[in-house]
């Protein structure tokens, strides 16, 4: 019994541990509104009248909504950036340049692959439109129509439509009529020309000849580019890639010459990189031996200055019908999208490109969704260089392509254990290449989604300007002593139409860097929340810690407490039925033992020298100014609480 | 009281340091802000010496020896309060009747009950230290040194707010971009032969002019107009008109005089110009030209936009044979069809051609690249020009936003022929904030300029209608550059003999800004553009032309009379979808100004909009104090007037007996009032006993 009611005390005593240790919730309140350094309460307290009362609540509540809608306001408003933009005068690194020919291959060379595919071409030509090229070739043409098949106009036969709408269509090869079952996919919904005009080409999946689709083109010559480029691709991709690189232009047959910041160079400063539909193209400063150049001012004197030797008379002539290079300017680390966004040079001009060089970076997660180095992009990067966003869609459709069809596009990089296409191999490639192409460009593949931009990136702002070169005056001198620097390789006059002359430079060493930088920092927005929370309150962080004891551990001991004392309160009127005689016993007996226990274990703290003077307390209980110190008045409820619970159960 | 003294004296013995200190924690809690510093400091120095005194002497009673002062202060103190509660007590329970608003008695409690209660620090210290003349001085002193520079720094506050300061933000977006809308024009308004009925007799006129000055006989089509000029003789008409501008040259030096034609003169000294004179011909002008070239066609398109404007509707003559144009069109590996563009004339650049205008079906490329752009193989041919009129072969592209006006002029490229031109193109993009941060109009309703064009608000269509629209108030009619206001007609100098005239003073002025159209043309806030930049290669390739140009043929119809000067092909595309958006966004929003204003608030007085509210309920209670006080003495003065008593000692009791009366409840108030004060008062009084205390000593 005794044990049990050292417990109890024991539990008594710790359980209001801090705070007031007001008997009801209201004295609770009333003490906290008193003493508060928040503004507002004190007056709920003091101000005399009921709707005064009223009015001050009312404030301080709408107070503190204000403080918490504008703090949201601060909190949704951090994430944030602003954008720095700095530009800085400093020796910039020359970014790398990359130089293809138009034209991918020799054609005197890589002939005897195309021999049979331009052939059945210009067949198709003269067919179509009554063109040939000349006598000779019509009646070898004649010759040779008995002899072979064409295997090319068969897999993919060229069909003319006289009337889309009644589905005929007439095969080109065979000259006779075939209908059109299929659902026709033919890119463009209406006709534009002469409905006779209409030029396309079906492709078929091999498994279900039903299953067809139709690609039509307003203009022949692009139905005849697309056909040729199709079955060029299959070809391609059955040749091994030494023998591809063997049929490029070398190094030395593109350039001619060389000069870069004043100085002379040559092709050892040109890294090959091969292209898949451009060939043998060249990198200046590619940074591959470890070296990076840079010039040492701008202007185009100090810049990259080359003459391209392009061979006109050796182009492919159904598959590239523009002359000229195209450059690419790019960062070391970037690849190269020559075929997409490279820049054309025109032949017998000279071409100055001028640069301006912007750096931007932004801020990834959680400000913007952009991903830093492509590590958390769920597409395998299957070009050996820093992550982009075209990187990233290229290699998705890739994949895609793997998957679904058994093999890899010819125009992008092979993954890991998968092969080009050609129809030897898959034979359905074809149409399964255009339905893909088809459900990616209508982002039914997911790649646009998945696909996030890079976080930072450069880009070169590019100025072009041409003019006529080389002028006539200079014209003579000029081809006479590049062909003999050409040298003995080719014993003719080189003509200006096979010459190109590039510049590339800086317009000024101006580097203008573009960064994203968090608008806010913890420090403001904290000031921020204080200013809040000062301007309507005057609260502070010590405020917001008082309200939470206040209102949550003083309140919930408060409720705890009267829970216990009722549950106590019931016990003791259950057993105050049996005998009454032990209830007032209780109180005193119970005080006699706390104090002890108070001695023994606590230091003497005002808490327990507050004890003092009870024993006068209970003479007169209002004696101590109960506003004076409010902690001191509550103290003695406490004590007095066994008190009251008698009387109470009296 | 002696009770009292005793319970004083306990609780001196252990209280005075944790109290006292409990009164720091909650000043230094209090006043983080500027004035409690001191006060602070003021207040902590005595303690901390105290408590180590304590901690010395461990016993209760030196100290008591030592502060006799302060404890005996302490215990009248408690005895007032004693007292006071006393009183209190029977009426506890009349206290729960409380007035919905209750008003202090007099000014002095309403004062007291005020800097007792008020959170405004400083104020405090400003009336309660009232008993020391010093202190008081100080504390009004710093109350309203505080009072001065916190509403100083307000209004720099303010002063930042009301500027609107913007801060710039670029945001890099990357998104499927959606196709501009890309016009490309024929550089030819009209095929010559179908004009040449109308410019017939102008033609005739420029040549002899062109014979006249410069010996140049252009002699093209010479028989043939030689033929209708006989017989169109009859039609003066034109020849006169023309004659009121004649195109003349005159030397540098003197302009006024009409020169005739010079040879052996040097050439530069010369300039060449027509006459420009208004309706009476008292007042004329040269409107000249430092180059022959620029004066002749200048002069000639002069004559034909009063052609044109005389022509009843030039519909018929343009010819907009999409096919005969633009023989090839892809895009995205498309073909396009007719949905995909339309067709409007231009009268200098001729048929134009607006593809991807349709705002139901906009493109949209899949991948940025020159294989995923807009693609066409255009007709450069120009052997049915106007020979006068167009100088420049090629076709001219431009590309701009759907719903925006194309003007050529403004933003073209011009594609040379027998070149393949592949424009790349980098999207950017404005956003103003609008409203009071920056100059701006969001759909152009709020400028006082009708808008002419059937488009969305630019800033160019503003210009250009705001010009119009003076020209129509101005010359009386309309330029036939511009579109028609309702109600006007385009000039004409068969109607407008003048107009010229007109137009070209207006014209000097619109470029020096007194008509105001640049004023009153504001910016949209939302602005898109594209950069441009193009690389040309040779098209087609000498071994690809024969079959390319047999299939143009073929297919087109196109008779190829100059290969390659006949063909051009252009290429647009994105080069990446990368996209730069210049954006503003307020630098100093109502949230940041609240924070700053506070911050400011609280560091100078640690006080509050409660605070504010509590001065306000002063204020208020003040006014209604007085009302009721000066009602009081009213009815008091009417009473005794109508009583006719003395009015001197009346008056007290008159007062004594409305206390007992109707105003009981205010009895309590005051009581209550007083009751809650001490805890506040003692302790200010305390304090500044010990202030007083530390002062002496």
């Amino acid at each position: 019994m005794a044990a049990g009611r050292k417990i109890t005390a024991k539990i008594k005593k710790t359980l209001p541990v801090t705070g007031p240790q007001a008997p009801t919730l209201g004295e609770l309140m009333r003490w906290y509104c008193l003493n508060t350094n928040t503004h507002g309460c004190r007056r709920i307290v003091v101000s005399r009248g009921r709707l005064r009362r009223l009015l001050w609540i009312a404030l301080t509540l709408s107070a503190v909504a204000l403080i918490l809608w504008q703090c949201a306001e601060l909190v949704l408003g951090y994430y944030s950036a602003s954008v720095s933009v700095t530009v800085r005068f400093q020796k910039l690194r020359f970014p790398a340049v990359t130089i293809c020919n138009i034209n991918p291959y020799k054609y005197s060379v890589i002939k005897e692959y195309l021999s049979e595919l331009d052939k059945e071409t210009r067949s198709a030509l003269e067919s179509l439109y009554g063109f040939s090229e000349g006598k000779p070739k019509v009646r070898r043409d004649a010759e040779d129509r008995n002899a072979t098949a064409y295997q090319y106009l068969e897999k993919v036969p060229l069909l003319r439509f006289e009337d889309l709408t009644r589905k005929e269509a007439t095969d080109l090869h065979s000259g006779h009529k075939r209908k059109i079952e299929s659902n026709i996919f033919h890119k463009g919904s209406t006709n534009i020309g002469d409905p006779q005009n209409m030029i396309g080409f079906q492709l078929c999946d091999p498994n279900n000849s039903s299953d067809c689709a139709v690609y039509t083109f307003s203009s022949g010559v692009n139905a005849i580019q697309e056909w040729y480029k199709l079955h060029y691709m299959n070809i391609m991709a059955q040749i091994p890639l030494e023998r591809k690189v063997n049929m490029g232009y070398s190094a030395d047959d593109l350039l001619l010459t060389c000069f870069f910041d004043g100085l002379s160079c040559d092709t050892r400063n040109f890294t090959p990189f091969y292209h898949p539909l451009h060939g043998n193209c060249y990198t200046f400063n590619s940074g591959e031996n470890g070296t990076i150049l840079s010039t040492s001012t701008g202007g185009s004197e100090y810049g990259l200055q080359v003459v391209l030797y392009i061979e006109e008379a050796d182009y492919n002539p159904f598959l590239v019908t523009s002359t000229g290079a195209k450059i690419i300017i790019h960062d070391q680390n970037e690849y190269p999208f020559i075929e997409d966004i490279g820049t054309e040079i025109e032949t017998a001009t000279a071409t100055s490109i001028g640069m301006h060089f912007t750096e931007s970076r932004k801020l990834s997660e959680p400000y913007s969704d952009c991903t830093e180095s492509g590590a958390d992009i769920n597409v395998e990067n299957l070009y050996n260089k820093t992550y982009s966003l075209q990187i990233c869609l290229h290699s998705c459709f890739q994949k895609a392509m793997v998957d679904h069809c058994g093999c890899a596009q010819y125009a992008q990089p092979l993954p890991a254990g998968a092969e080009y296409c050609n129809y030897k191999k898959h034979p359905s490639w074809m149409y399964c290449y255009y339905k893909l192409h088809e459900k990616f460009v209508k982002e039914q593949l997911d790649c646009q989604q998945k696909c996030k931009e890079a976080c930072s990136f450069k880009e070169w702002a590019l100025t072009t300007s041409i003019a006529q070169w080389p002028s006539t005056a200079s014209e003579d001198w000029m081809l006479r002593v590049l062909s003999w620097d050409k040298g003995q390789k080719i014993n003719k006059m080189l003509k200006k139409t096979d010459l190109a002359n590039l510049m590339v430079f800086y317009k000024d060493l101006n580097k203008r860097f573009i960064s994203e930088n968090p608008a806010n920092s913890i420090v403001i927005l904290l000031s921020n929340f204080g200013g809040q929370l000062g301007l309507w309150m005057s609260c502070s962080v010590v405020c917001v810690i008082e309200i939470v004891e206040v209102f949550f551990i003083d309140s919930l001991s408060i409720i705890m407490r009267r829970r216990w004392q009722k549950t106590k309160k019931w016990w003791n009127s259950r057993k105050a039925k049996q005998s009454r005689a032990p209830a007032p016993g209780t109180g005193p007996g119970k005080q006699g033992h706390d104090n002890p226990a108070c001695i023994d274990e606590d230091l003497p703290t005002f808490n327990t020298a507050l004890r003092l003077p009870l024993p006068q307390e209970n003479h007169l209980p209002r004696t101590p100014p109960p506003n004076y110190s409010t902690l001191r008045l509550d103290t003695t409820f406490t004590e007095q609480l066994p008190d009251t619970l008698e009387t109470e159960s009296r | 009281m002696l009770r009292n003294n005793s319970l004083c004296m306990g609780q001196r013995r252990d209280l005075p340091v944790h109290k006292s200190l409990h009164e720091a924690a909650r000043h230094v809690q209090a006043c983080i802000g500027g004035v409690c510093c001191w006060e602070l400091l003021r207040l902590l120095s005595p303690e901390l010496i105290l408590r180590r005194e304590d901690s010395h002497l461990k016993g209760g009673a030196a100290k008591v020896e030592k502060m006799p002062q302060e404890e005996s202060m302490r215990q009248c103190k408690q005895g007032a309060q004693h007292q006071q509660k006393h009183e209190e007590v029977p009426e506890k329970a009349e206290e729960k009747h409380e007035g919905l608003i209750e008003f202090h008695n007099s000014y002095r409690e309403l004062f007291q009950f005020f800097c007792s209660n008020t959170t405004i620090h400083g104020a405090i210290r400003l009336v309660c230290s009232k008993k020391n003349k010093m202190k008081t001085a100080f504390w009004s002193v710093l109350f309203f040194l505080t009072f001065g520079l916190m509403y100083w720094q307000f209004g720099i506050l303010y002063r930042e707010y009301f500027s609107f300061p913007v801060s710039l933000n670029l945001n890099l977006n990357s998104d499927r971009l959606t196709f501009p809308a890309v016009t490309l024009c024929t550089l030819n308004p009209y095929r010559y032969s179908a004009v040449q009925k109308e410019l017939d007799e102008l033609d005739r006129i420029t040549h002899q002019t062109l014979m006249d000055m410069y010996n140049y006989n252009m002699s093209v089509t010479q028989s043939d107009w030689a033929a209708q000029y006989t017989h169109k003789r009859s039609s003066r008409s034109l020849f006169h008109y023309v004659q009121r501008h004649p195109l003349r040259r005159h030397k540098r030096d003197n302009p006024a005089i009409v020169e005739e034609n010079n040879p052996p003169v040097d050439k530069s000294d010369w300039k060449i110009g027509f006459l420009l004179c208004n309706e009476k011909s008292d007042d004329c002008f040269h409107q000249t030209y430092s180059s022959g070239v620029d004066a002749v066609r200048e002069w000639y398109s002069f004559h034909y936009i009063n052609i044109l404007a005389r022509m009843p509707s030039t519909k018929d003559l343009d010819e907009s044979n999409f096919e005969s144009f633009i023989y090839a069109c892809r895009f995205n590996d498309v073909t396009c069809d007719k949905a995909n563009y339309t067709h409007f004339h231009h009268p200098i650049y001729g048929n134009c051609y607006t593809f991807n205008d349709d705002n139901s079906s906009l493109w949209t490329s899949s991948l940025p690249g020159i294989n995923n752009g807009l693609s066409l193989v255009v007709r450069t041919e120009q052997n049915d020009f106007i020979p006068l009129l167009s100088t420049v072969t090629g076709a001219r592209v431009m590309v701009h936003n759907q719903n925006e006006p194309a003007f050529m002029d403004d933003g073209g490229f011009n594609i040379r022929p027998g070149i393949e031109t592949s424009i790349s193109m980098r999207k950017e993009m404005t956003l103003r904030l609008g409203g009071s941060y920056s100059d701006c109009t969001e759909d152009g309703k709020d400028v006082p300029v009708q808008n002419l064009y059937l488009s969305h608000y630019t800033e160019q269509v503003c210009i250009r209608s705001c010009f119009q629209l003076n020209m129509v108030k101005r010359c009386g009619c309309a330029y036939y550059f511009y579109p028609l206001p309702s109600g006007a007609e385009y000039c004409d100098y068969t109607k407008h003999i003048a107009w010229g005239y007109c137009y070209y003073k207006l014209q000097a002025e619109f470029k020096a800004d007194i008509l105001g159209c640049f004023r009153k043309c504001r910016k949209p806030c939302k602005m898109t553009e594209y950069h441009l930049s193009a690389g040309y290669s040779r098209w087609p390739s000498a071994l690809s032309e024969d079959w390319v140009f047999h299939m143009l043929s073929q297919q087109n119809k196109y008779n190829i009379t100059s290969k390659r000067n006949g063909v051009a092909k252009l290429n647009i595309f994105f080069e990446e979808w990368k996209y730069k958006t210049n954006g503003e966004s307020p630098a100093f929003t109502v949230v940041t100004l609240l924070s700053q204003l506070g911050n400011q608030w609280s560091l100078w007085f640690g006080s509050s909009v409660l605070s504010v509210a509590e001065l306000a309920e002063l204020i208020l209670d003040f006014v209604v104090i007085t009302c009721i006080l000066s009602f009081r003495w009213l009815r008091a003065w009417h009473e005794t007037a109508s009583t006719m008593s003395p009015p001197g000692g009346h008056d007290n009791t008159d007062f004594q007996s409305e206390v007992s009366g109707p105003s009981t409840p205010h009895r309590f108030t005051v009581e209550a009032v007083v009751t809650t004060l001490p805890s506040y008062n003692s302790l200010e009084q305390c304090e500044s006993n010990r202030d007083a205390e530390m002062g002496l000593e």
